[in-house]
């Protein structure tokens, strides 16, 4: 208690000091990106949310990573293989569970409500007071939170202070009771963007504000924005905020860089995703369902890649792979991923080719030179598969 | 006869007087980061206080206030490395105490009236160039422990009772500016709320 003491009279302190002595910076500039319609519809179609789920992919080592948690202890025990195969379809389902993605919602405004006007209680007192309704179980959103001005009016309190009183009686473990610092200021917000802690400022903006807020839509366009500059996509890969971004940037016409990024990496089939996602929001009259279908065909879901990946660990090493299945694992792809790389380099190139791409020529070498690594790759899988007298299928 | 045996007690003498700023004591320190660091500022500040060498400035004088930013450039600095190598800056400290256990908590104070008061002052205190601010995060650092992300506790790194509380404030302050980053609790979305009944 006396540390929280402390600190909140050093802060006052320090807080008067900071506006001393940076005048000039305006606290938060906000995003240049907004969301002009209402998002919601089209984020929440479950269309969408396949896509976006599959782009952001399902890599265990990134979603279990080792947290500096209270409670950090590791268990061990004994299984049969029965009872460690449901441990690992409770492990994927965990996993999902962590890659929800944070809602994407309009701003909501705040409208004054008056419920009734009494002049007679006027100067009543000398505050406001507000009530509120403390019921157990109730959503936050139905929670009702009333005030009394001092000129007798009640009223519905407005969001702030709906928030504001939720947070008081049902604490949210993580949020505080004043804007931090990060994003107040200006300058340390950029000095957080600089060095690449996207993820960090993302899971702090959705502890901190509600979806539906203005500064969370302000924060995460910049968020989005200044990644988009850096390029470092990478970092939020397989973490809950990459449904989000790829959702800003299809919605702003801004992909191309994203899906450089996820040709270079050699993701084509998000990149696919990424392409038929913008012809989805935008009403681009281009057939992608078929693609789509194909490609879903040829390649599991985050999932059951994930899925299998835990099962690997499971197979002993004296177990006689195919040598078909040892060929593949040496390349690194199946036949599947060759066809489907094939199908879907098609779409990529007619993306390219039409008016929706903005930075064509990057984007065309990109093509060319997994292209040439393929067709290598491709051409060692059929000298291996000849070599070892495997029938071709 | 007589020669050697004095050859040897000058030999002893000086060793004893070499050694005698012991490796955990300020001055010690002090010496070493103001003799390496190489910027203007410190360069002056060497200056200013070799010359009355012969009165000597108190090494246990503390009215000196170190800016940040020179703290932070001595973390950086070769002294620093010398003298406290790849270890943390509390990790070779050891208390002085009677008997077979240590007192529960360590001291109140270093200092006191501006002047370290104990022959063992605490890790921070015994070097002055090591300052206690939010925006010296590599020094914050040193005391989050890795595993649960919470501040060492005093009874492992060594700190009397007023550096640990003002290094607790630091660190919640880097926190909150973001200059020290820390895993934000997961937040569970009633996506019902948002999005109404469409989706379960």
């Amino acid at each position: 208690m006396s540390l929280l003491r402390y600190v909140r009279r050093l802060n006052a302190l320090q807080g008067h000091q900071h506006c001393r002595r940076e005048v000039s910076s305006a606290p938060a500039k906000s995003a240049t990106l907004k969301y002009d319609q209402d998002p919601q519809p089209l984020f929440t179609d479950s269309e969408t949310q396949r896509l976006l789920q599959s782009m952001t992919q399902l890599q265990l080592d990134k979603v279990f990573r080792k947290r500096t948690v209270k409670d950090n202890r590791s268990e061990t025990k004994f299984m049969t293989n029965e009872q460690l195969e449901t441990e690992f379809l409770q492990i994927i389902e965990k996993a999902k569970h962590l890659l929800k993605m944070p809602p994407i919602v309009k701003i909501k405004q705040d409208t004054e409500r008056i419920i009734a006007k009494d002049p007679a209680l006027k100067d009543f007192a000398t505050t406001k007071y507000v009530f509120t309704d403390i019921t157990f179980g109730l959503p936050h959103s139905e929670r009702k939170v009333v005030v009394r001005e001092t000129d007798g009016t009640l009223a519905y309190a407005s969001l702030d202070t709906t928030k504001r009183m939720n947070q008081l009686y049902f604490p949210l473990e993580g949020r505080k009771s004043y804007t931090p610092r990060m994003f107040a200021y200006e300058e340390l917000l950029h000095k957080c963007l600089e060095e690449h802690k996207y993820e960090f400022v993302l899971d702090r903006l959705t502890v901190q504000y509600e979806p539906y807020e203005t500064e969370f839509h302000n924060l995460s366009a910049r968020v989005f924005e200044h990644l988009n500059e850096s390029k470092q996509f990478d970092l939020l890969r397989s973490t809950r905020h990459f449904g989000p971004m790829a959702f800003f940037y299809a919605w702003h016409r801004c992909i191309d860089d994203l899906l450089y990024d996820m040709i270079r990496r050699d993701y084509l089939h998000n990149a696919v995703e990424l392409i038929a996602l913008t012809y989805k929001i935008h009403k681009i009259p281009v057939e992608y369902t078929e693609t789509l279908a194909k490609l879903e065909a040829l390649h599991p879901t985050p999932d059951v890649s994930a899925l299998s990946e835990l099962r690997g660990f499971l197979r002993r090493p004296e177990e006689k792979q195919g040598i078909e299945q040892e060929i593949q694992t040496a390349i690194g792809k199946t036949e599947q991923d060759f066809a489907a790389d094939d199908i879907s380099l098609k779409f990529i190139e007619e993306y390219i080719a039409s008016e929706h791409s903005l930075k064509k020529v990057q984007l065309e070498l990109a093509v060319q030179t997994l292209k040439e690594i393929n067709l290598e790759k491709l051409q060692l899988f059929q000298g291996l598969k000849k070599a070892h007298g495997v029938q071709a299928s | 006869m007589l020669p050697i045996a004095r050859g040897i007690y000058n030999g002893l003498a000086s060793i004893t007087r070499n050694s005698r700023g012991a490796l955990h004591t300020a001055s010690a320190f002090r010496c070493k980061a103001e003799t390496a660091a190489a910027t203007e500022n410190e360069a002056e500040a060497v200056d200013g206080e070799e010359e009355p060498k012969s009165s000597g400035p108190d090494p246990k004088d503390r009215t000196q206030v170190i800016p940040v930013e020179t703290s932070i450039r001595y973390l950086k600095s070769v002294a620093y490395k010398e003298t406290y190598g790849d270890d943390f800056v509390w990790s070779q400290y050891r208390r002085n105490h009677k008997g077979m256990y240590a007192p529960r908590k360590t001291r109140k104070t270093c200092i006191r009236q501006g002047k370290i008061s104990t022959g063992n002052p605490c890790p921070i205190c015994r070097d002055e160039y090591l300052v206690l601010d939010y925006r010296n995060t590599e020094l914050l650092e040193q005391f989050i422990s890795p595993h649960n992300g919470e501040v060492l506790s005093y009874s492992k790194t060594g700190l009397c009772q007023k550096s640990h509380l003002r290094l607790r404030v630091a660190v919640e302050q880097a926190r909150d500016s973001g200059l020290i980053t820390y895993d934000v609790p997961f937040r569970e979305y009633d996506y019902n709320e948002f999005y109404g009944q469409q989706k379960s």
